[in-house]
């Protein structure tokens, strides 16, 4: 039998992982518990419950009020993996200094991101959202119509991003791409970058923005673009969206092509 | 002739390239060229002076000498050359030519020569102006200048010497090529430079008067002092570098032909000698740097991880090191003679097992726990006899027993306070404050950072280390809040207290408990139960400070200030539980001596019965001899002390390889393997890889050796087990670090936490001495175990010995001088003289900051001083550019004398087109002399300070008159 002394001596261990992990537990809970429960309860999926949130709570037409509808419903209410408020002020910066006009976004979730990129791209500027399940296309499709952005500025193409690039120049009939954002399944992201390499949409200055790549993080995307010499890149270090504990980081790349 | 001449020398040439080889060979030609040249007009120069002082006479004899002289030096040359290179018979033949011809050659055809001569050195000299203009040494420059000067004056009446004096240098020049090459032949590339250097040495002295002698050793030990201050000096670094060598080749040179007459060849001795003498020190020194155990080791940790790192395997060096001396001297002194001297194991009680333990005495669990065998040897205080000399060597055991644990301890005290003392002058100069971002910007590089990773990350800290400063610059303005982080900050240390408290009572309960279980016996409980002790304070160690660190967040410190008192708290924690220990430990010791009361009565009526029993059973019979194995004896404190230590020793040793196997080790595993399946980056994510906790080890360590000193006393096996876990876990840290720790995140240096560690060091000898000597001082030693048996006081062996072993006197002085009259005056004496030295330290301290106020503000005047200086010089500059520019056509034709210099410099033709007629000794060979090499940056003016050195006024005149000209 252990004896009961020995077993005291491990309290400090518990309560160092507690306290230290806690922004983890918290995460834990919000992201999966109150999920599970919610979904018992409503009968709804997140995302439906998210878009009842932000059409009864934001005004339509105006893609702001609905931003922060989500950015409320997200902090306070559950949890939904978007971009959030302050990688979204990094990612409007880069867009205003970039102003793209192709502009490619792998993974729409519930149209969060969509409708961020769309409101800070400049006039006759197209983005094409690429999102591989049914009904959060569905959800996305809504919400950007709700925002007031039509077929011509946003394309939602529903399908799986490995499956779009590829088509993308000769049924899109697009030549170049000025921009990329990523934010589907982390593992695609190296795959997806390659494809678009191969592809030869990319070109000198096109700039690929990938979130989340330190957590849940992307490591073989990390070590890939750091080898590879094709980018001139940096991680603008923040905190996971709607947590403050939790590092993560978003890494922005720029094309250089061969030199 | 001159053709004839001018093709062998070049010819020599060629032999020397061919023999040489290796080297840059136009180099090499030039140099000697240069070299040559330089020579010449040094001696020229000294030729010049003496004329003018003896006039027609002397320049006779000197001239007459001059030639003498050379002839002596043709004589000796060949001598030397047929001895060195009578291999190679067609060089001999031709050196053989080129002797004769100096020698038959007249002054016209010198003078013939001369010309075509010069043309070639003029040519050679504008390549090596454009190459080391700037680069050439300024004080060879104007010692040549000098020279040249007195040459000009004296041109009228010295024009045919010259010319001999050129043939005689030709002469000499050739000599020195050709013995060059000679000598080349025979020896290697390297040694070459040695050889021409003796040639040089046996040849010039010769040929050299007083007064040269004097110059030349006057520009020696100038080159030497200039050697001597360079690093200060505020040149380029590639100047730098190239007066170096210039320097070290021109004293190498010379230094050889400074002896005088007969101690010529004793100083050419001396030379060879020193450079000798010095090559082996060097040798030596890296010899020795070779057998600094683990060197290499830690020169590698420290490229990865930074010197902070390195410094935590350092400081266990050093540890090693102590530990290795207190093990010899406890081996030595104690353990070895009683093996070998002392009675063998089984003759007497004390030395045996007892009968009831005998059966179980050689199972591993009982060796494990340092019972059995263990206990009944030489690794414990019991086994030791109380008998006063042992062996034939007579050794007085328990004396030498005494001893070693008094030195022992008395010289960890020295050496941790001498380490101190040394670190203290080192870390003591610098004042952090006045200068802040100073310190930061160019102090903050570590420079023995060889790994990238680690680089990146240093370049990450500092960067994050002028943020705060910035932070903590702009927040000392103003204040935010203060209630709230004050608050915050007693919170953390009340929870942290709260932490020691609760690891101290657990601590306690646990030694209750476990004494409680050896009363009952060990048998009857588990081994978690009768490992409860070591098992529990070494959880409590390795758990409690990661609860701290998670604390002292709260507090929101700066990392340095944080990092103290994170160490402080560990201290605080380790020294509680140490402590604790030590008290219960004290308990155990109190009722081991009740039971020994109960012993001691027994065995009177033990003994009492047996001698009945014998007495009764037959009055004639021899009495009854009882195996020492069967006598009752007392439960013996001491080795239950030492015991306690030694498992405390193990288990500590145990928990921290464990440790490092999982959770280092075990972890860099899973964190590398499983990152190829996880739904996040376990690298750069949570798990990561363990960073190397440098604070934590060198606690630990320090602690560890703590409890070496404790209880080293009771068991003198305790040194030897420490050398053994240090060596090992010198062996496994450093692998542990190199293949699963990465570099710190925040990479400090180290230099400023090595003196508080050896503070700790130094506070935990005496608190860990305290114990020890409280033992050995006020309870009694027990009375059928250890050397100190049948005394009463542990140190009255000392008395004993003074009494039996000194005559009689000693033992008187020694009794008067240790009477309270005169040891309380010499303490009070020792008191006031501590005083004295504190305050005069003190003072003296206070006089170093005052003087480095005063060179501060005195740098500052000086700064000003120069740029006033540099402004005025400028504005100099200016005025005389404006007065100049009008008459510089006027003064360009009339003033030619003063300018020549700079015009043979920058284009020789047009002086010529101009329709100047320089007077023609200006153009022989001496020219590339009186030519100074005039730095080209002169007239940006932005030098200006530099143009008012005193010894280039003429200079100085011409260059500010033709500037207009130039552009």
């Amino acid at each position: 039998m252990v004896s009961p002394a020995i077993a005291l001596a491990f309290i400090p261990l518990l309560l160092t992982v507690l306290i230290r992990c806690r922004f983890y537990f918290v995460l834990f809970y919000r992201a999966v518990l109150v999920r599970i429960w919610r979904d018992c309860v409503t009968g709804l999926s997140r995302e439906e419950r998210a878009y009842q949130y932000v059409l009864t709570h934001a005004t339509p037409g105006d893609p702001d009020s609905i931003l922060d509808a989500f950015d409320v419903w997200c902090s306070k209410m559950e949890f939904i993996s978007t971009i959030g408020p302050k990688k979204g002020k990094v990612l409007d910066r880069m867009l205003m200094e970039q102003s793209p006009l192709t502009v490619l976004e792998l993974g729409s979730h519930c149209g969060y991101t969509t409708v961020r990129i769309a409101r800070s791209l400049p006039l006759g500027a197209r983005l094409y959202s690429v999102e591989m399940d049914q009904r959060n296309a569905a959800i996305a499709e809504k919400i950007i119509r709700l925002a007031g952005f039509d077929d011509d500025t946003v394309e939602l193409i529903v399908n799986p991003s490995d499956e779009v690039i590829p088509r993308l120049r000769s049924e899109y009939g697009l030549e170049r791409l000025d921009f990329v954002f990523m934010d589907h399944w982390k593992k695609c992201y190296l795959p997806d970058l390659q494809m678009l390499e191969g592809t030869g949409l990319l070109g000198k200055g096109s700039m690929i923005v990938a979130d989340n790549v330190l957590f849940p993080g992307a490591p073989k995307f990390l070590r890939y673009i750091r080898k590879s010499g094709l980018y001139e890149w940096k991680v603008h270090r923040a905190t996971l969206e709607y947590s403050r504990g939790i590092r993560d980081g978003m890494a922005e790349l720029v094309f250089q092509g061969i030199k | 002739m001159t053709r004839d001449s001018l093709i062998t020398s070049e010819n020599d040439v060629d032999i020397g390239l061919e023999f040489e080889g290796l080297e840059d060979e136009v180099d090499t030609f030039q140099e000697e060229h240069e070299r040559e040249r330089h020579r010449g007009k040094r001696r020229d120069g000294e030729r010049a002076k003496k004329k003018k002082r003896g006039n027609g006479e002397g320049r006779k004899r000197a001239s007459r000498a001059g030639r003498e002289e050379d002839k002596l030096q043709a004589r000796r040359e060949k001598k030397g050359r047929r001895k060195k290179s009578c291999s190679d018979q067609q060089a001999e033949g031709r050196e053989g030519d080129e002797a004769d011809q100096p020698t038959m050659k007249s002054s016209k055809a010198a003078k013939t020569r001369k010309n075509v001569k010069n043309e070639k050195t003029r040519k050679v000299e504008k390549e090596e102006k454009e190459d080391e203009a700037d680069d050439e040494e300024r004080n060879r420059k104007r010692k040549k200048k000098h020279g040249s000067n007195k040459k000009e004056e004296n041109v009228e009446d010295g024009n045919t010497h010259t010319v001999k004096e050129k043939a005689g240098e030709l002469k000499k020049k050739k000599h020195k090529k050709v013995v060059e090459t000679s000598s080349e032949k025979e020896t290697s590339e390297e040694e070459d430079n040695e050889e021409e250097d003796s040639e040089e040495k046996e040849v010039r002295p010769e040929t050299l008067t007083p007064e040269e002698l004097e110059t030349l050793k006057e520009a020696v030990d100038e080159r030497k002092k200039l050697i001597q201050g360079l690093r200060g000096k505020p040149w380029a670094m590639k100047k730098k570098l190239v007066t170096l060598r210039e320097s070290q080749e021109f004293v190498e040179k010379y230094e050889g032909a400074l002896g005088k007459g007969k101690g010529r060849t004793f100083y050419a001795y001396k030379v060879m000698m020193t450079k000798k003498w010095m090559k082996f020190k060097r040798d030596f020194g890296n010899f020795k740097t070779a057998c600094i155990p683990w060197e290499m080791k830690i020169k590698e940790i420290e490229s990865h991880f930074g010197s902070s790192v390195a410094s935590y395997f350092i400081f266990l060096r050093w540890m090693y090191g102590i530990n290795m001396i207190l093990f010899c001297l406890t081996f030595g002194l104690v353990m070895v003679p009683e093996a070998l001297m002392g009675r063998p194991y089984g003759t007497i009680p004390r030395k045996t097992v007892p009968r009831a333990e005998a059966p179980s005495a050689m199972d591993f669990t009982v060796l494990w726990d340092f019972g059995g065998y263990a206990q009944y040897s030489v690794l414990f205080y019991g086994y030791y006899n109380n008998q006063r000399a042992i062996g034939w060597l007579k050794f007085r055991m328990p004396l030498s027993y005494f001893l070693v644990g008094v030195g022992t301890v008395a010289y960890s005290y020295m050496v941790v306070i001498r380490t101190m003392a040394r670190n203290a002058n080192e870390s003591g100069v610098g004042d952090d404050n006045s200068f802040n971002f100073s310190w930061k910007m160019f102090t903050s590089w570590d420079y023995l950072i060889g790994n990238p990773e680690t680089a990146d990350n240093k370049f990450a800290s500092i960067t994050t280390i002028f943020k705060e400063a910035i932070l903590e610059e702009q927040e000392s303005r103003k204040d935010d809040n203060i209630h709230l982080t004050r608050f915050l900050r007693v919170l953390a240390n009340f929870l942290v207290l709260c932490c020691l408290a609760g690891s101290g009572y657990l601590i306690y309960f646990v030694v209750r408990r476990s004494q409680k279980f050896a009363l009952d016996g060990l048998e009857n409980h588990t081994w978690w139960e009768r490992n409860e002790v070591n098992m529990v304070m070494s959880l409590l160690g390795m758990f409690c400070p990661m609860l701290f660190d998670v604390i002292s967040a709260l507090e929101n410190y700066h990392p340095r200030v944080a990092l103290q008192w994170q160490l402080g708290r560990i201290f605080a924690l380790f020294l509680g539980n140490l402590y604790t220990f030590i008290i219960a430990l004290m308990d155990e010791i109190n009722l081991k001596r009740e039971e020994e009361n109960i012993v001691k009565f027994n065995i009177t009526t033990w003994e009492a019965s047996l001698y009945n029993i014998s007495a009764s059973e037959n009055s004639t019979s021899p009495p009854v001899t009882i195996q020492p194995a069967d006598v009752p004896r007392g439960p013996c404190w001491e080795t239950m002390v030492g015991q306690e230590f030694v498992r405390l020793i193990i288990s500590d040793t145990m928990t921290t390889y464990i440790t490092l196997l999982i959770g280092d080790f075990l972890r860099a595993v899973l964190v590398r393997f499983l990152n190829y399946c996880w739904c996040w980056d376990l690298e750069a994510g949570f798990p990561s890889y363990s960073e190397f906790d440098v604070s934590g080890n060198v606690l630990g360590l320090i602690f560890n050796q703590g409890m070496i000193w404790m209880g080293a006393f009771y068991a003198p096996c305790l040194p030897a087990l420490n050398l053994l876990r240090l060596h090992v876990s010198m062996y496994l840290q450093c692998w542990a670090v190199m293949c699963c720790n990465v570099p710190q995140e925040r990479v400090f240096k180290a230099s400023g936490s090595n003196n508080f560690y050896m503070a700790m060091l130094l506070v935990i000898l005496f608190l860990s001495t305290l114990p020890a000597i409280y033992t050995i001082v006020t309870i009694p030693p027990s009375f059928d175990c250890g050397p100190f048996s049948g005394k009463k006081r542990m140190f009255d062996v000392i008395q004993e010995t003074l009494e039996s072993d000194f005559p009689a006197w000693f033992s008187k002085v020694f009794s008067s001088a240790s009477n309270p009259g005169l040891v309380l005056p010499f303490i009070l004496l020792m008191v006031l003289a501590i005083y004295y030295l504190q305050s005069t330290s003190k003072s003296y301290k206070e006089a170093n900051v005052d003087l480095k106020k005063k060179l501060q503000t005195q740098n500052e005047e000086n700064k000003k001083k120069n740029k006033l200086a540099a402004l005025k010089a400028q504005m100099d500059l200016e005025e005389a550019r404006k007065a100049a520019s009008p008459s510089a056509e006027h003064q360009k034709n009339n003033n030619a004398s003063p300018d020549q210099e700079a015009d043979e410099e920058e284009d020789r033709g047009r002086s010529s087109k101009n329709g100047r007629s320089p007077p023609p000794h200006r153009h022989d060979g001496q020219l590339p002399a009186t030519r100074a090499p005039v730095p080209r940056n002169y007239p940006h003016g932005n030098q200006g300070s530099a143009g008012y050195l005193p010894s280039f006024p003429r200079e100085n005149e011409a260059r500010m008159h033709r500037v207009p000209q130039r552009h």
